[in-house]
């Protein structure tokens, strides 16, 4: 735990400076980080030049917008892996020649009225969670929730492998995440 | 909740908030729920709360290392690493204009180290026309390419490829048109190729060699980094 928070502290410092243009801090959250973004950009596009790419797109726009980062409330590796997740999926979709989704991203620039430690550790704890919550879940359930994060899906791509209505598929999802939500947040 | 009863208002508000962290919202149900973020800060922290919540999968997922030029081009789109911070991170400069500034010195640099080396020690046999000296940045790769009349000799001093990789030799024209392939660097020893008919050898020609899949680039341009680049100079 003490571990966890001095990592999030000195992620935190680090993406302070690359709002500064500090090239060095850059290069060291590249290293702190890279790696598992990459991991993000793969699970989604299942593509190593694809996920190269986007990799670099992905560092490019943290040095673009870490200025902002202060300011949303979100911890730094959600930050960050949110970042990474969300430009994998426009470009999946992109690829699937869809019209695009959600830039999920605007959340992540409105300002946030309560950041706050305390806010951290219930976060830090809502992970450690995550595991259990999902395993209570059970499956399929827990499977759409890892389907649809790490690798991208839609509802559409869920029903068809389902063979199931949109629709159906639709509230089923929500009613596992909502069941998510409240085991993760007991 | 059961499956059964319908979702309170609150719950489908979260649901929704859900969906759009998710990246699941289409259409005018997007636009709408993007729109609410600024609108409604309820509505935008139950989305970051939602992020926070699911960033965890990703974080169990296993770190991949990526290979090291995309550090390198990352910061050749950011302009890092040349002197002026006047570029347009936003533009994007072809490879063979964007890897100039980077590489030139580089190129410089070795062509004079082999220079104070090698004073007065021409190759033995007939002395060609051009020749390029290649270093990648670490000089562990050496190439030498040399152009007698229209027949190229490309010759690996030093190193090779990784596994399942080849380094492709890329003929760099100054007016910034697309380079042309000249073919693969041998895996070891010299190979000797005919100039293509179009390409005329002179002043300002560059030679690139570019890290590919096995076989070369699969596009016909240039797909990996160039890993080391020299002008093309008049023996």
């Amino acid at each position: 735990m003490a571990l966890k928070e001095a990592r999030r502290v000195e992620l935190e410092e680090m993406i302070a400076r690359v709002a500064l243009a500090d090239r060095d801090a850059f290069d060291a959250l590249y290293d702190a980080t890279s790696a598992k973004l990459h991991a993000v950009c793969l699970s989604v596009l299942k593509d190593r030049p694809e996920a190269e790419e986007t990799l670099q797109e992905v560092y490019v726009r943290i040095w673009q917008s870490a200025s902002r980062y202060a300011s949303n409330g979100l911890s730094p590796m959600t930050w960050l892996i949110t970042i990474a997740r969300n430009r994998s999926i426009d470009r999946l979709r992109a690829r699937k020649s869809r019209p695009t989704t959600a830039p999920a991203d605007a959340a992540a620039t409105i300002p946030s009225t309560q950041p706050g430690p305390e806010a951290a550790t219930i976060h830090a704890q809502q992970r450690r969670m995550l595991d259990e919550c999902l395993a209570e879940l059970g499956e399929p359930q827990a499977g759409a929730v890892r389907a649809v994060y790490l690798e991208g899906d839609s509802y559409a791509d869920l029903a068809a492998r389902v063979g199931k209505p949109v629709n159906t598929i639709r509230s089923w999802l929500r009613r596992s995440l909502l069941r998510l939500k409240d085991c993760v947040g007991q | 909740m059961t499956d059964d009863m319908p979702l309170t208002p609150e719950e489908i508000d979260d649901a929704l908030a859900a969906e759009l962290a998710l990246g699941l919202l289409e259409g005018d149900e997007a636009q709408d729920a993007v729109a609410r973020l600024s609108s409604d800060p309820g509505f935008a922290q139950a989305v970051r709360d939602w992020q926070e919540r699911l960033a965890g999968l990703a974080l169990n997922l296993t770190p991949v290392m990526a290979p090291a030029r995309a550090r390198q081009r990352i910061r050749e789109q950011l302009g890092h690493g040349r002197a002026p911070l006047s570029d347009d991170p936003n533009t994007r400069t072809p490879w063979w204009r964007g890897t100039w500034g980077a590489l030139s010195g580089l190129a410089a640099v070795a062509a004079v180290a082999l220079f104070l080396w090698m004073p007065g020690q021409t190759p033995a046999p007939a002395a060609p026309d051009y020749q390029a000296q290649l270093a990648s940045e670490d000089a562990t790769l050496r190439v030498t390419a040399r152009l007698d009349g229209r027949e190229m000799e490309i010759a690996l001093e030093q190193g090779a490829a990784a596994d399942g990789r080849d380094y492709e030799i890329w003929w760099v024209k100054p007016d910034g048109s697309a380079p042309i392939s000249l073919g693969l660097v041998p895996t070891s020893g010299t190979a000797r190729m005919a100039l293509p008919e179009e390409l005329e050898p002179g002043e300002g020609i560059q030679i690139a060699l570019s890290d590919e899949p096995s076989g070369g680039s699969p596009t016909g341009q240039a797909t990996g980094p160039i890993v080391a680049i020299a002008p093309l100079t008049p023996v």
